[in-house]
């Protein structure tokens, strides 16, 4: 009977140790936002897409001209991560989109798009391209659910010449070409614009994506770094993940809000989050920027509304074309740098009614 | 005398719930004072209300010893159906909330079909569920979120009913009252119990042992569109990626609160503290600000030491049981 009372102790002693363990481990936590801790992400994978040599498409298309006509058919393969998410349906169409108007300018030219099952089906994905490879397409476009599940096609991929060009993240290490945004753009563009619209002071918060995500890092280490190099008054006073779901960063904002009265802009990795930052925003009848990533349509439809603050849009439909384009170019032999950045802007209410060719200068492919 | 000596027996685990809890909100409390604010307070309600729905629906089909892995999946058709009838059919919110309820315990009710009368292992049927039910919300929508929810169904489920107090307490409050007095005061209760306890025994006694499990994973499922709908009128849009691994904090609240996953054990109160408790325990770790990836392990501490409260709580009763006795 003592020994347990004595036990029902110790383990109440242990919840309490484990919680004040934790508050210690935050405040020097708080106390390294200061620096940026955060930049080191990009050592930790071998390929970093936003510091390999590579250039801009403005410049790509001014380097290397026109793009060689194919002198046979060609069939391009492309795998996305997963139709579930708006972004990869918008990629899709955006491929769909180059080809076809290619095909109308007399390339004889198709695509077959595809995906994994959800987010989680690495296997599915790797088989998707295995089918591809087997059938001979003749180029690859690949999202790689996880940096290495689609390592082994690559490789296949290699041993029959069939060119592989990895689109967005996740990153492949072995494939030759990558197309896709700069995402530490992603967090400075934000950081920027939130600097200049509180004057250079201020607090705020930072909601981040599935920690495991190269965007997710990428993005948060951009926005953090931009911050401590070019305005030191203002001040990150939280950052923690909310894993993409839209209620568990509502949650997260609820409960900043209360605990920092004067947090003045909240920055979220993607739109999905800072939507519902939104909501907790507008039930605390605050007046709190809050800025997201990816352009999503409800991102623009609430810019328009005056709700969401702002949004880093990368142009999904665009950046498919671009890919397309960049295959067609590989094909016709042109040897391009190992990267090639795709445009990307921020979307406020001074610029939401404004087409997108508009803003980032968009012209069709000219074929020689 | 006689009152404290049988809530130690009938309510130990309750009364050692609540201690943790009060020790919880305690320690944070010292770290940062902010925490113990009425607003902050409220918000750990509010905020433990989808998980709590979640919990008290799974307490019953746990409480038969089976488990409901695809509660987030129905959450997630509720969520874009219900949408879809407000925003595309204009429906009346209430008849709206009314057809949710009813989808939900309909969904739920074909997962006891599977578990009964295909003899599925609850563990796999749901599982099966669990993907089908995404899939069903992915394929009827095409991925698309439902927008623009009116606001007369948000207020309904999310408003503020007086000052900052939301609605959605009472809600969570009403369906734990109603499953509390099932669990406790019915007939179907004690069948529940009892199919827990040995099912074999309960069927041979001429219970209908086939119906109570349909019912309790209609009831699970009433919980999820519970859930589903507050989180609708919470954040104003339907999406059908909602809900995607809410099952396990809802099994873990349950767990803390005692539900025994091999069945014939468990309680409402005890339900409704567990997401209390894990609702306090990740506000308070954003409050003062611990890093994400220690949440993970803080969680799963909790979890652990909660039931390691289920071993030594008959002691606890037992020693209270003697003390009382000298006295």
């Amino acid at each position: 009977m003592r020994t347990g009372i004595l036990k029902t102790f110790v383990m109440l002693m242990c919840v309490v140790v484990f919680a004040t363990a934790c508050g210690g481990t935050s405040e020097s936590g708080n106390a390294g936002n200061n620096k940026p801790e955060s930049a080191d992400p990009a050592n930790a994978v071998e390929f970093n897409p936003d510091e390999a040599d590579g250039v801009e498409f403005k410049q790509l298309r001014e380097q290397y001209g026109a793009v060689p006509k194919p002198a046979k058919p060609i069939i391009l393969g492309a795998v996305s991560k997963a139709f579930e998410n708006e972004y990869w349906r918008t990629l899709k169409e955006g491929m769909e989109l180059g080809v076809e108007e290619m095909a109308k300018g007399g390339i004889d030219l198709s695509i077959d798009v595809k995906a994994a099952q959800g987010e989680g089906d690495e296997q599915g994905q790797l088989s998707v391209v295995k089918d591809m490879i087997n059938k001979r397409y003749s180029a690859l476009l690949l999202s790689p659910i996880s940096d290495g599940n689609l390592t082994p096609g690559v490789e296949d991929a290699k041993k029959l010449d069939i060119p592989v060009i990895n689109v967005n993240d996740g990153l492949i290490a072995t494939a030759p070409y990558f197309v896709g945004p700069k995402a530490i753009e992603n967090g400075e563009l934000a950081a920027e614009w939130i600097a200049e619209k509180l004057n250079h002071e201020g607090d705020i918060a930072i909601v981040i994506g599935m920690p495991k995500a190269f965007a997710a890092r990428q993005r948060t280490a951009g926005f953090e770094n931009w911050i401590a190099k070019n305005a030191p008054d203002v001040k990150i006073v939280e950052k923690q993940n909310a894993d993409w779901d839209r209620s568990k960063a509502r949650d997260l904002a609820e409960t900043w809000i209360k605990k920092h009265p004067d947090l003045k802009a909240i920055f979220a990795n993607n739109d999905t989050m800072a939507l519902g930052v939104v909501e907790a925003v507008k039930a605390s009848g605050k007046d709190i920027l809050v800025v997201g990533v990816d352009g999503i349509g409800e991102a623009y439809e609430s810019i328009k509304k005056g709700e969401l603050s702002a949004t880093i849009d990368s142009f999904p439909k665009y950046k498919g074309q671009i890919a397309v384009e960049a295959a067609l170019r590989v094909l016709g032999g042109q040897e391009m740098p190992r990267v090639i950045w795709t445009p990307q802007a921020l979307i406020d209410s001074s610029n939401v009614n404004t087409p997108a060719e508009e803003i980032i200068g968009w012209e069709k492919a000219v074929f020689e | 005398m006689n009152l404290f000596n049988r809530m130690i027996k009938n309510m130990g685990r309750e009364v050692g719930l609540l201690v943790t809890l009060f020790l919880l909100v305690a320690v944070f409390a010292i770290i940062d004072p902010i925490y113990l604010s009425p607003a902050n307070l409220l918000d750990i309600v509010d905020q433990s209300t989808i998980n709590g729905l979640l919990a008290i629906g799974i307490t019953f089909v746990i409480i038969t010893g089976g488990i409901d892995l695809s509660i987030g999946s129905i959450m997630a058709i509720v969520i874009v159906s219900v949408g879809w009838f407000l925003t595309k059919s204009g429906m009346n919110p209430v008849l709206a909330i009314i057809l949710g309820i009813m989808l939900g315990a309909l969904i739920g009710a074909f997962n006891g079909l599977l578990v009964t009368k295909f003899k599925l292992q609850p563990f796999i049927a749901t599982l099966a569920t669990m993907s089908i039910f995404r899939g069903v919300a992915y394929i009827i929508t095409k991925g698309w979120p439902v927008l623009n929810i009116p606001q007369n169904f948000r207020n309904m489920m999310d408003g503020d009913l007086v000052g900052d107090f939301p609605i959605s307490i009472p809600i969570l409050l009403a369906f734990a009252v109603i499953s509390h007095v099932i669990l406790k005061k019915t007939r179907t209760g004690t069948f529940i119990f009892s199919i827990g306890g040995n099912e074999e025994a309960t069927r041979l006694s001429g219970i209908n042992v086939d119906f109570t499990k349909v019912v309790t994973y209609a009831l699970c499922g009433v919980g999820a569109a519970l859930a589903g709908m507050v989180m609708l009128a919470r954040l104003g849009t339907g999406e059908p990626a909602a809900g995607q691994s809410y099952e396990l904090y809802a099994i873990a609240a349950a767990a803390i609160g005692g539900t025994s996953l091999a069945g014939g054990k468990g309680s409402i109160i005890g339900t409704l503290l567990g997401a209390l408790i894990l609702s306090a325990l990740k506000t308070g770790l954003v409050v003062v600000g611990v890093d994400s990836f220690w949440q993970y392990i803080a969680t799963g501490a909790i979890i652990a030491v909660a039931a390691y409260f289920e071993v030594v709580q008959s002691k606890i009763s037992g020693f209270g049981k003697r003390l009382l006795g000298k006295i």
